[in-house]
């Protein structure tokens, strides 16, 4: 009980300085210096890299919890692996959305078939067959779900090392560890504050898996019962 | 009725020409001076995306939130149930 306890109050401050950093990082990212060559437009940078992160962490948290579900049967790991693929599928979501808006202005087009792009879609489509599967794959859904989401998890090295393999367009990975000092405090805090957003939205979403759990051992209990008193 | 026909069936047949060598025209880059560069609005582009990814957040917080009110309803539900299913066993 102490322990469920600490467990929420962890969970409120969580959400209390999630909060106080939806108030802080926007004037950390309006002060930040305008870059020169791609001007006001450059400021997405802020938020689209940290959700291509989140994006790239889901997956990993999915393959894992699949791992353990496929190798050791953890139902624990596959619920784990459910909710993180769902918030693999929200924040590609976010990188997709966000991504075209900064490129129509910085390269005049809204999308470009490079590697880094393309193969960023291919992370975000296989995420939603990881969740198609899960919702629409019968029996064997649960299984099938979890070999996606390992693939999926091969498909975020290659997402990464694209810029670096091929020729594209898309920035190259060496820009985050090249920033200008001026423009870190405003990516390190919105870096900070995404990740915590990401961490309340797992920690939420598998109280869920777990609250949808429980209701299915408490419907066979209830079956179990009509069974043996009609 | 004849004549009139013969005049201006070259005027129109001239007139063809003239468009279809401007149409002609359309089809090839043509330099053209002191035009102004396409401007798009930085801001607006800034506050699209920051706006999507929040709204995007906050539905899901929403959603996941209502989810999760329904599914601790049918816990109690249930519990209930056992509960007094256990309590006629008894």
């Amino acid at each position: 009980m102490a322990t469920m306890s600490t467990v929420g109050r962890g969970f409120a401050a969580a959400v209390a300085v999630a909060i106080a950093g939806f108030l802080v990082v926007p004037m950390l990212i309006v002060s930040a210096p305008v870059e020169p060559v791609m001007g006001v437009v450059q400021k997405i940078f802020y938020f689209h890299v940290p959700c291509a992160i989140m994006m790239f962490l889901s997956t990993f948290v999915a393959a894992a919890g699949s791992l353990s579900y496929l190798f050791k049967g953890a139902e624990r790991g596959d619920r784990l692996a459910h909710a993180a693929g769902e918030l693999g599928v929200l924040f590609g979501a976010c990188v997709l959305v966000s991504g075209p808006l900064w490129g129509r202005k910085a390269w005049g087009v809204w999308w470009q078939w490079d590697a880094r792009l393309t193969s960023s879609l291919l992370l975000f489509l296989i995420l939603n067959g990881y969740l198609l599967a899960r919702r629409y794959g019968g029996p064997a859904g649960k299984k099938l779900a979890a070999a996606l989401a390992l693939f999926a998890a091969v498909d975020v090295p290659l997402v990464y090392k694209s810029v670096d393999i091929w020729r594209t367009v898309h920035p190259q990975t060496t820009v985050v560890p090249s920033l200008d000092p001026a423009m870190r405090p405003a990516f390190w805090a919105s870096f900070a504050l995404i990740t915590l957003v990401w961490g309340i939205l797992l920690t939420l979403r598998l109280r869920l898996e777990d609250a949808r759990a429980t209701v299915e051992e408490l419907q066979l209990m209830t079956d179990d019962l009509a069974e043996d008193h009609p | 009725m004849r004549y009139r026909f013969a005049r201006v069936v070259p005027v129109l047949a001239a007139l063809a020409m003239l468009l279809g060598s401007t149409a002609a025209f359309a089809q090839e880059y043509v330099k053209v001076d002191n035009v102004p560069r396409e401007q798009l609005p930085a801001p607006q582009f800034v506050g699209a995306a920051y706006g999507f990814i929040w709204v995007a957040i906050l539905v899901y917080v929403i959603v996941v939130a209502r989810r999760l009110a329904k599914t601790r309803g049918d816990i109690d539900e249930l519990r209930r149930r056992v509960d007094s299913a256990t309590g006629t066993k008894r």
